[in-house]
């Protein structure tokens, strides 16, 4: 069908996907869709049990923990290409931050029972996938080292000047 | 100055040394020469010479320094005490200027140098090597120091060729020694009986002339010879292994044992003091109690004090092996990159009063041994450090040919009249300010200014915009001086000196697409350089500005930033972090280039920011295709003086001040976010 080609052609496009064999990418696009989100709407809470997994095709989502007397506080924006609810592949598959679409975004969504299924049954394909999700999660764990330093920050030190 | 000497070697007998002294009086010189004095032999005024220290010997080993009376008529026999000859040439002092302030009103001037005739009677050979290499270093570079040349120029030099060493002694090794053959007016060899002397320089032969002395016979002259002779054998064992030595030092940075070395260093200075070559200077005030009258004055500093690497945000040397590795890669390996000389001239000082004892000969053959044979530098060989051509910057509003000539460097401030002081961000505010002097308003991109408060140490602060006759200094306030800039009203003045360093080489990114990322406070220094990107859009490719700031309220320059973005200036703003209210990017910078489907093989990148987020930039901006001789940075590093004679700013080879503060990455190698240096 021409929507699933089109999902096919999408998930091979960007970085999740390139140079993932054709069998891979059928069988990846079979429990994926496109879905769009509007500016406001909750991908996902904190502490969610069951939260969608996809890849961002276009827009935004905001990544925010709540700090009681702070607010929301927004740690990292998802960005086209990213990955947004890895934690749904991942034990104990429990959402780590509240994902928020800041705009109009669209996602290339997984069905998330369907693709951790699909992923038992199909371990070739998982050893492609799984690599994949490491890297995006250790991008992001890189990224959150440096904000970490709070590099711009003044260090608190007497200097003359 | 100095000339070959012309006449074969003449005799002074003992008891007419005082004849020369008195001619040496007659001119108007002070003669400064040894005397045995709280248990050294120390360099002080010599009326005559029965001040001078006769029958004193020394005796000298790491650690270790003692004086002994020996059964000799000698008065010369004793090698070098505690101080050298840059007390007198560089002294520990040395007033610069006066800054005065009347109301807002403020005026420098800048102090006279008004050096005494002296004459330097004992000056070993050794000793006149480190002569030259202060003439290298204080004269012979970019800026010039007056106070050191005018001292230099009023100093006669009556060397004396030893014929003894000790344990600490190693100028064979450094080739500096034990023979005097350049850089003196008078050069003796004492001998039981008195003197041979012969002149090196017209001053000399004048000298000469009038002490006509006799001949000195053969067995006079083989006396010498022999006793040279034994010196300099005396030594064969004691030296350090020179040839290829920089090479080999900076091959081994990270060698363990420089953090052996620094359990034992005390880091007190004492070697660095000592030391007849080290030059590191800072600046320092002494105000009357309403600051109404401000004397600033030179003093001596060192690489082993805590506080010398430090800026506002941090320091660059915290720990005690830091410090150390930077005093000897300095003296013994970068010192040839900046000078064309090694900063060493084996006069053993900094061994025996280092109050542990620790040896730089021991130390440099433990860390850098020659290379068995056949000689092989480690693999992969580290790449190191060096200045690439075609690099210079052009001026700001044109991008001509014609290489500008850059401006003297100056050691004395100008007046500018402050117009405002705006606030820019909570922490930062706009110093806008027009200065007397036209040549300011040159200023490349990139570069900076030192900005002089009466009662306050001058601040390097780089120049975010030249419009309209007027700098524009976006400044933090972090410490007193920064500080009491935000209380400067409209014509209030202050004091202005650059345009300082080297810039943005703009011209490298003609033709090119151009990365411009920029941390925090670091897009200041970008901005001019953005602004020469717009007035000549055309002539560059895409251009992309990647901004990191902490928070959204932290970004500078924010009606600016929609305005490039309206003029063809991809701008991509992302912040650590954010309330909900914010919805632009949330992360690090590196993000904005990771997530870009892009190749870098056409661009050329401007960064600035704190150094461990440049490093970060560097590695995602090489990942892109952009090779590291077109990723530019500008290096932070503590600038005292701006004109590259203070030492302070120093990575590797380059002082920051004057060679950068921007780099191409491959011209800082592996120096480019190392711990430590």
């Amino acid at each position: 069908m021409s929507i699933e080609r089109s999902v096919a052609t999408e998930l091979g496009t960007g970085w999740f996907g390139a140079g993932l064999s054709p069998h891979a990418l059928t069988r990846l696009a079979d429990c994926a869709s496109t879905r769009t989100y509007a500016t406001g709407d909750v991908l996902m809470r904190e502490g969610d049990d069951t939260h969608p997994f996809g890849i961002v095709s276009s827009g935004r989502v905001a990544l925010r923990l709540l700090v009681p007397e702070r607010g929301a506080i927004t740690i990292l924006t998802v960005e086209p290409g990213d990955l947004v609810g890895w934690s749904a592949l991942v034990a104990p598959y429990r959402a780590t931050s509240t994902a928020v679409a800041v705009e109009p975004t669209g996602l290339l969504e997984f069905d998330v029972p369907a693709l951790r299924r699909v992923l038992r049954e199909d371990p070739p394909l998982a050893a492609t996938v799984y690599p994949r999700i490491l890297e995006a999660v250790a991008r992001r764990l890189g990224a959150t080292r440096h904000q970490l330093l709070d590099l711009y920050t003044q260090q608190a030190e007497h200097v003359p000047w | 100055m100095v000339i070959a000497a012309a006449s074969s070697p003449a005799f002074l007998p003992r008891g007419e040394l005082d004849r020369l002294l008195d001619l040496l009086h007659d001119d108007g010189r002070t003669v400064i020469g040894p005397m045995a004095r709280d248990g050294a032999i120390v360099y002080d005024e010599i009326r005559s010479a029965a001040d001078l220290p006769v029958g004193w010997t020394d005796e000298q080993a790491p650690g270790r320094y003692r004086l002994r009376q020996v059964d000799s008529p000698r008065q010369f026999n004793f090698t070098v005490g505690p101080q050298g000859w840059k007390r007198f040439t560089q002294p520990p002092r040395v007033p610069l200027g006066t800054a005065t302030r009347d109301g807002v009103k403020v005026e420098f001037e800048t102090a006279t140098p008004e050096p005494r005739r002296l004459a330097f009677l004992g000056v070993r050979a050794c000793e006149i090597a480190a002569l030259l290499v202060q003439d290298r270093v204080l004269a012979a570079g970019p800026f010039a120091d007056d106070d050191f040349r005018a001292r230099r120029a009023n100093a006669l030099v009556v060397a004396m060729q030893c014929t003894r060493a000790v344990s600490t002694c190693f100028c064979t090794s450094m080739g500096t020694g034990p023979e005097v053959t350049d850089g003196y007016d008078l050069a003796l060899t004492e001998l039981d009986d008195g003197f041979v002397i012969k002149a090196g320089s017209q001053e000399g032969e004048r000298l000469l002339g009038k002490l006509a002395p006799g001949k000195a016979d053969e067995a006079q002259q083989a006396s010498v010879a022999d006793g040279v002779a034994a010196c300099r054998a005396s030594m064969a064992d004691q030296g350090v292994a020179a040839e290829g030595l920089p090479a080999r030092l900076m091959d081994r940075l990270d060698n363990p044992r420089w953090m052996e070395v620094a359990d034992r260093c005390l880091a007190c200075a004492n070697c660095t003091m000592v030391c007849p070559t080290c030059f590191c200077t800072s600046v320092g005030n002494v105000s009357d109690l309403d600051g109404a009258i401000n004397h600033t004055e030179r003093r001596w500093d060192s690489c082993f004090n805590g506080d010398f690497a430090r800026v506002a945000g941090g320091n660059f040397r915290p720990r005690r092996q830091d410090r150390y590795r930077q005093w000897l890669t300095h003296k013994f390996a970068t010192w040839h990159e900046q000078f064309g000389t090694s900063g060493c001239v084996g006069c053993g000082r900094c061994i025996a009063w280092c109050p542990v004892g620790i040896d730089v000969r021991e130390e440099l053959a433990a860390i850098a041994p020659p290379y068995e044979e056949p000689a092989a530098p480690p693999t992969p060989a580290p790449i190191r450090g060096a200045m690439l051509d075609g690099l210079s910057p052009l001026p700001m509003v044109s991008y001509s040919p014609a290489v500008s000539q850059p401006a003297p460097l100056r050691a004395d401030s100008s007046v500018a009249t402050v117009r405002a002081v705006a606030p820019e961000t909570a922490d930062t505010f706009m110093l806008w300010i027009e200065p007397r002097d036209a040549a300011l308003l040159q200023a490349s991109p990139g570069q900076f200014v030192m900005v002089d408060q009466p009662g306050f140490s001058p601040v390097p602060i780089s120049i975010s915009r030249v419009a309209d006759g007027a700098l524009w200094l976006t400044v933090r306030a972090a410490g007193a001086a920064t500080q009491a800039f935000t209380s400067l009203e409209p014509g209030a003045q202050v004091g202005l000196r650059g345009p300082l360093g080297r810039g943005w080489p703009i011209d490298r990114a003609l033709g090119r697409d151009v990365v411009i990322v920029a941390g925090g406070i670091g897009l200041a220094p970008l901005r001019p350089t953005i602004d020469a990107v717009l007035a000549q859009r055309d002539r560059f490719g895409q251009v992309l500005l990647a901004y990191g700031a902490r928070t959204p309220g932290d970004r500078l320059y924010l009606k600016e930033l929609d305005a490039w973005a309206n003029a063809g200036v991809e701008v991509a703003q992302i912040v650590d972090r954010a309330g909900p209210e914010w919805l632009g990017q949330v992360g690090v910078v590196t993000q904005v280039l990771d997530r870009r489907d892009w190749h870098g093989r056409d661009a050329v990148a401007f960064v600035c920011g704190p150094e461990r987020m440049m490093q970060a930039t560097v590695s995602a901006l090489r990942t892109a295709g952009i090779t590291r001789r077109r990723i530019f940075v500008s290096m932070e590093r503590h600038m005292d003086c701006g004109i590259g004679i203070c030492g302070h700013c120093q990575i590797g080879p380059f002082f920051v001040c004057r060679d950068g503060p921007v780099f191409a990455v491959a011209e800082l190698g592996d120096l480019f976010g190392r711990e430590g240096v």
